[in-house]
């Protein structure tokens, strides 16, 4: 159980999903990226992100950086929220559709195309939400 | 008198609150003057709905279920109602019921609390950062006031972990919402509530409320000024249809809006404004000039500036659904309309709905009428009628002595009047109109009369009625008059109905249509659709097998149910529909079955195809109609059912099974 968005969330994430989830059951063999753009992370009021690649179901790329892009790598689809918001979908307060349908998070890319793989990436989400328990307040 | 008397009359007291108070519907008719009674004192001068009286009747189902307990405001909030009687009179027009009874016992309740009864109210940092944008008196997070925002903006069940804010202008609601984001908490804005109460009981509550956060009350920002030469009006969050309405008559002028109770801004925004006279005004951007909104980073820009990118257009698709608006509008340039000198009314009868949408939609091509809509046998005798039991008898006997199951209605000038007349075989003019209105409690008391008998013997007994000789025994036996109307209220408050129903606006359909005061009777018996939207106009056929498909579905749940409207645009291109369910929002069983028949239907419409759903149009209203609605989606494949339900699941929560 880690703090959201820290060195140690990064690598026990990539850990957890690697080992927890099932390219073909969990993740339905999709092949996507999705760069998260964090806003206003505590206490100093930064941006910061992270970025997954997945390929045929398994994760091949997941990378948390400063700033709203992540190393110039391009992503399907682009999130973005404050820190709050993410906060609430990771502690299960709000799922990722209800969000993205409430305008909470911005997306940049197909609606339609996002929608199709929510139900992969919500198993990517539940990972996260299994791991983390730590959130600057 | 003994203290186990007192308690016993208490109890009973305040049990009897709670019972009103459960029938609240927040329909908002009490923060509108629309019967000239002036408005509460407490609310107009304090804001908060707390000091309204929906917001007491929900204050004290709070404190009777121990979802709150008091703070040293509830005594200010019960104390500021003077028991002037005003909240009596409009909650009993719109919907019988009284809510100073509400008021008086939490005065008595909040009055007699010990000392040690209260709790603690900690301003915390986020209070203190919203104080300094709005003023110390704008700004609270007081259990109490927070638990009057229930089932408007706070689902049930939630906490009240919450802050209220009313900002004055659109600067202090970009600074809220900068400072909101700063700190990480969600915010949302809230007008006049009537929207999401109606969704509130409903499986989409949680879907739409807001789970915790800062509610933007939206009532202080007031500006309402009329341009006479542009026929325009500008228009701030907080003013409402009525108000709007009221200010433009002043001028020979008339605004297309929502019911009487709804804020014009966010309606713009919500629903895009659905009204009957939306085949001659329009509907969605057509309604506005311009408008200033506050978008989620807190920036204020208007449709009007020339860096932005185009607001006029929206992605489509049954996956794009919008739970929220696309931004907080704070402020809108309005259209306004000319009222012409001979506006008339007419009303043909129909006993079936297909031959009343063949007349509805000819006369739409041709663009005839002002305002122009099919109305149902039920919302013309909830409309009409004082109470719901004469609106239930009324109703019975348009369906089975009149056979008077639908009218076209139609304003229009003269010239326009004269095209109905020569299509119809014979109409209701504005005169028996007001016979049905001031005499609907004597109609009713004729239901299983010999003369009802024999009007329904009659070969057509809508002729008979409106074009033979049975009219005037008719108009003669309902002694139509608001002494008679007068006395089917509670007898403290006849002398003042009488004076109401004696108002020529009261009896004058078209002053009636353009306020929009009656819809909120609908709400007597809570109502919620079964499906609203908008379907192509030209297929008759398929409008028809809509209708049939979404009454199977609500019998099929057991529901009350009727077809509200139907209201044609664009020159009839299109129709928007709504259909409703009525049941009792206290029976947890009638709320679930709703909220089955609602995805039920929505289903079947998105397998049907050329159907625009309410979940597919809400929140578009500030995009060009022709983007939302060109074209209408197809019948959708099952692959794509499957995402819809995946979507829904989402979106309502794994527990709803399909």
């Amino acid at each position: 159980m880690v703090k959201f968005l820290s060195e140690e969330w990064n690598n026990i994430s990539k850990e957890y999903i690697l080992k927890k989830l099932d390219p073909e059951k969990d993740l339905k063999n999709v092949t996507t990226s999705l760069l998260a753009i964090i806003e206003h992370v505590p206490p100093n009021d930064t941006t910061m992100n992270f970025y997954l690649v997945l390929k045929d179901g398994k994760l091949t790329d997941f990378i948390v950086n400063t700033g709203d892009t992540s190393e110039g790598k391009e992503a399907v689809f682009t999130v973005s929220g404050n820190y709050g918001t993410y906060r609430s979908i990771l502690k299960g307060e709000m799922s990722m559709a209800v969000a993205l349908l409430r305008g909470r998070l911005k997306l940049k890319g197909s609606k339609m195309k996002a929608l199709q793989i929510i139900k992969p990436l919500d198993g990517v989400i539940v990972s996260l939400k299994e791991i983390t328990d730590e959130f600057e307040e | 008198m003994s203290s186990e008397k007192v308690q016993t009359i208490q109890k009973t007291s305040f049990e009897d609150a709670v019972e009103i108070a459960k029938k609240g519907t927040h329909c908002g008719m009490c923060r509108i003057d629309f019967l000239g009674t002036g408005l509460c004192p407490s609310g107009k001068k304090h804001g908060f709905v707390a000091y309204w009286p929906q917001g007491r009747m929900e204050i004290f189902k709070s404190l009777m279920s121990g979802k709150v307990k008091p703070t040293k405001k509830l005594v200010e909030i019960a104390n500021s109602c003077t028991l002037c009687g005003i909240c009596d009179k409009q909650c009993n027009f719109a919907t019988q019921l009284r809510p100073e009874k509400v008021a008086r016992a939490l005065k008595e309740y909040a009055n007699n609390l010990d000392e040690s009864e209260f709790q603690i109210v900690v301003e915390d940092d986020i209070i203190k950062g919203l104080r300094e944008i709005v003023g110390e008196k704008w700004a609270t997070n007081d259990p109490v006031i927070i638990s009057s925002y229930i089932r408007t903006i706070i689902h049930p069940d939630s906490d009240l972990n919450f802050y209220v804010v009313m900002p004055e202008n659109t600067e202090e609601v970009s600074k809220i919402i900068k400072f909101a984001n700063k700190n990480n908490i969600p915010f949302m804005p809230r007008s006049g509530g009537t929207l999401l109460s109606c969704a509130t009981p409903t499986v989409l509550s949680k879907a739409f409320c807001l789970e915790q956060g800062i509610i933007i009350d939206l009532l202080r920002l007031n500006k309402l000024e009329v341009d006479t030469k542009s026929c325009t009006a500008k228009v701030g969050a907080g003013i409402t249809a009525f108000e709007l309405q009221k200010a433009a008559y002043k001028h020979k002028l008339r605004a297309n809006l929502a019911e009487a109770g709804a804020h014009v801004c966010s309606n713009i925004a919500s629903t895009g404004i659905t009204s009957t006279w939306q085949n001659r005004y329009g509907w969605a951007a057509d309604n506005y000039i311009d408008v200033e909104i506050v978008d989620d980073k807190g920036n204020i820009r208007n449709n009007s500036d020339l860096d932005i990118k185009n607001p006029y257009t929206t992605e489509r698709g049954f996956t794009d659904i919008t739970l929220t608006p696309p931004g907080i509008i704070t402020e809108s340039v309005v259209k306004l309309h000319p009222v012409f000198d001979d506006e008339d009314v007419v009303l043909v009868p129909f006993e079936n709905l297909k031959d009343a949408l063949n007349l509805v939609m000819k006369l739409a091509k041709r663009n005839v009428g002002l305002s122009l809509v099919v109305l149902s046998r039920k919302y013309l005798s909830e409309f009409l009628c004082p109470t719901p039991k004469i609106a239930k008898d009324f109703e019975y006997i348009c369906k089975n002595y009149m056979k008077l199951n639908y009218v076209v209605d139609v304003i229009c000038n003269k010239d326009d009047k004269k095209i109905v007349e020569e299509m119809a075989e014979y109409t209701i003019d504005k005169n028996m109109m007001k016979t049905f209105i001031l005499g609907s409690p004597r109609l009713a008391s004729l239901k299983n009369s010999e003369f009802l008998k024999v009007l329904s013997e009659e070969k057509d007994p809508l002729k008979a009625i409106f074009a033979g000789p049975m009219r005037k025994h008719l108009e003669k036996g309902l002694d139509a008059s608001p002494e008679q109307i007068a006395k089917v209220f509670d007898k403290d408050l006849q002398d003042f109905f009488k004076k109401v129903y004696s108002k020529p606006e009261m009896t004058d359909i078209i002053w009636l249509h353009a306020f929009r005061i009656l819809p909120s009777r609908l709400m007597r018996q809570r109502l919620f659709f079964a499906q609203a939207g908008m379907i192509w106009g030209e297929d008759q056929d398929k409008i028809l097998k809509l209708i049939d498909m979404l009454s199977k579905v609500c019998d099929k749940y057991k529901l009350e149910h009727m077809l509200g409207f139907i209201s044609p645009m664009d020159d009839g291109k299109y129709a928007f529909f709504e259909y409703d369910y009525y049941y009792n929002h206290n029976d947890p069983d009638a709320t679930k079955r709703v909220s089955q028949a609602l995805i039920e239907t929505t289903e079947n419409c998105l397998v049907m195809g050329d159907i625009l759903m309410v979940l597919n149009y809400l929140f578009k209203g500030l995009y060009r109609k022709e983007h939302v609605l060109y074209p209408i989606p197809k019948g959708i494949s099952n692959d794509d059912l499957a995402l819809f339900r995946e979507l829904i699941e989402n979106i309502l929560g794994k527990e709803f099974k399909w």
